[in-house]
């Protein structure tokens, strides 16, 4: 398997993967030209120039306009970092009109990224500006075809950790499985994310615990208290449980909790960052973002994550454009059914009396396999979408009035 | 085959079955650290809890060693628990001032 089975950490574990290094330093698992639509009037256009060419991929999002203060901020941070990222060698920005598409473009070139840009407005109407995207495009993945990937150490590894369609074996089986991975990436020296913020409430005292210092067990327990505060302004009970979870057998937040943070492992938990941040630390990390799995990989994917691991109870196929999102379950019939959506399964833990040990073993060969260019079954299938979660400004809004949050 | 029975923590109040389970059928769980055998009161579907201490209204529900919500309703050992019996506590916006509950 590509000459990179050195033994890692754990005795048996690969301890590298082929890479991208890019010129800014990062490491990529991906070589995409993307076609950013700077706003969703201009998503068609992103479409169809990455329809025409083979290497190129669409990255579009909804909304772009209307967008106010942390919102706006918001929306505009994740889809310029996706033009930035790591699995991107090269970015087209689509504009309507040319000041936003300028302003993306020039700070995606000061990531080190190669980048072009094109307006609607400018080139006249929506077929002129296909027409010179393709040609953009075209020349754009020509040069990724020169790049070479390189082996390159776990340490330069993020990874994403997701959840979805959680059922009772996630928490049992899948997650746990995750955690081990997680385990032996944190003893690499890389560092794995764990996320979903309504879904550590009821479990955030244990993962505050292991925080390094108290102030990081402050910020985590602060992002739960603010994720409440925003239920009680919002009159809504926090209920993260769909139909599948509840036929599942998952009765409350709480015990859904304490099954999905099993998947970052047991080391220290090192940084605590906001929406779509890139940590600065190595090691566990959380990011305070809502748990949805489309709302959470825009998150996990604009860190500058390389890849995603995405555990599944009862199926759920959606992965990131950009970013690899592999899917793996424990549930023996989920198994069986969702085959064709599944990267790994770790259902012989039940069925077959695997270790865990043996069944992480699995997930890590996998995921280099992956990292290094193996397409996923949600990258093959066309299984991927981007949603970046709204903010609530009328919420921030009270907040600052009553002189709360600072 | 014996049925697979998980009670994660001497603490807990509710076993998870990873298989069918039907009323009538006896099983063991470890009960405070004891095997102990429970008759099932009703069918528990796999992925499913079922109890294996006595619990009031208002009873902490406890699985993994933690609080996982409270009974809403009076919880036999055997029966099944599930939304119909046991509440979150936690995120309950729902029950502030103006809240939909």
């Amino acid at each position: 398997m590509n000459g990179l089975t050195v033994a890692g950490p754990a005795g048996r574990s690969p301890a590298s993967f082929r890479g991208l290094r890019r010129v800014n330093g990062q490491v990529g698992a991906r070589n995409h030209v993307a076609v950013l639509a700077a706003m969703d009037n201009v998503n068609p256009v992103a479409r169809r120039i990455a329809a025409a060419v083979p290497g190129a991929i669409a990255v579009t999002a909804a909304y772009g306009r209307g967008m106010y203060a942390e919102d706006r901020e918001r929306h505009d941070h994740c889809l310029i970092a996706y033009g930035s990222h790591p699995n991107v060698h090269a970015t087209l920005v689509i504009g309507l009109e040319p000041v936003t598409a300028t302003r993306w473009a020039d700070m995606i070139a000061a990531s080190g990224k190669p980048v072009r840009w094109l307006a609607v407005q400018t080139e006249g109407n929506t077929p002129a500006t296909v027409s010179r995207g393709i040609e953009i495009a075209t020349a754009m993945a020509r040069a990724a075809t020169l790049e070479a990937r390189v082996d390159c150490p776990l340490a330069e590894l993020l990874l994403g950790l997701e959840c979805g369609a959680s059922d009772a074996t996630s928490g049992l089986t899948a997650n746990t499985t995750l955690g081990m991975v997680s385990d032996r990436i944190v003893a690499a020296d890389g560092t794995v994310i764990l996320s979903e913020t309504e879904e550590i409430i009821g479990a955030e005292h244990l993962l505050a615990e292991r925080a390094a210092t108290p102030a990081i067990a402050r910020q985590l327990l602060d992002a739960v208290a603010e994720a409440e505060a925003l239920a009680r302004f919002q009159g809504v009970q926090i209920w993260p449980l769909g139909e599948d979870n509840i036929r599942g057998g998952l009765s409350t937040m709480e015990e859904k909790s304490m099954g999905a943070v099993r998947k970052g492992g047991t080391t220290p938990l090192r940084e605590v960052v906001g929406y779509g941040q890139r940590p600065s630390a190595r090691g566990l990390v959380f990011m305070d973002a809502p748990a949805p799995g489309v709302e959470n990989i825009a998150a996990l994917a604009a860190s500058g994550a390389q890849a995603i691991v995405f555990t599944t109870g009862v199926g759920n196929p959606i992965g990131h454009p950009l970013v690899p999102t592999l899917k793996m379950t424990g549930n023996p019939a989920t198994a069986e059914t969702f085959r064709a959506n599944l990267d790994v399964d770790v259902a012989a833990i039940v069925t077959a009396g695997e270790s865990l040990d043996s069944a992480a073993d699995r997930v890590l060969n996998r995921l280099v396999a992956v990292l290094g260019g193996e397409p996923t079954r949600s990258e093959a299938l066309g299984d991927t979408e981007i949603s970046i979660s709204r903010v609530d400004i009328g919420y921030l809004n009270q907040r600052r009035r009553s002189g709360a949050g600072t | 085959m014996k049925p697979t029975v998980l009670v994660l923590d001497p603490t807990d109040t509710v076993a998870t079955t990873l298989c069918e389970l039907a009323e009538g059928q006896i099983v063991e769980a470890a009960v405070a650290g004891r095997p102990k055998a429970i008759t099932l009161r009703e069918d528990v579907p796999p992925g499913h809890k079922f109890a294996v201490q006595p619990m009031a209204v208002g009873d902490a529900v406890r699985k993994y060693g933690v609080t996982i919500g409270r009974a809403s309703a009076a919880i036999a050992v055997g029966a099944h628990v599930h939304v119909h019996n046991l509440e979150s506590c936690r995120g309950r916006g729902d029950r502030s001032p103006g809240g939909a509950a």
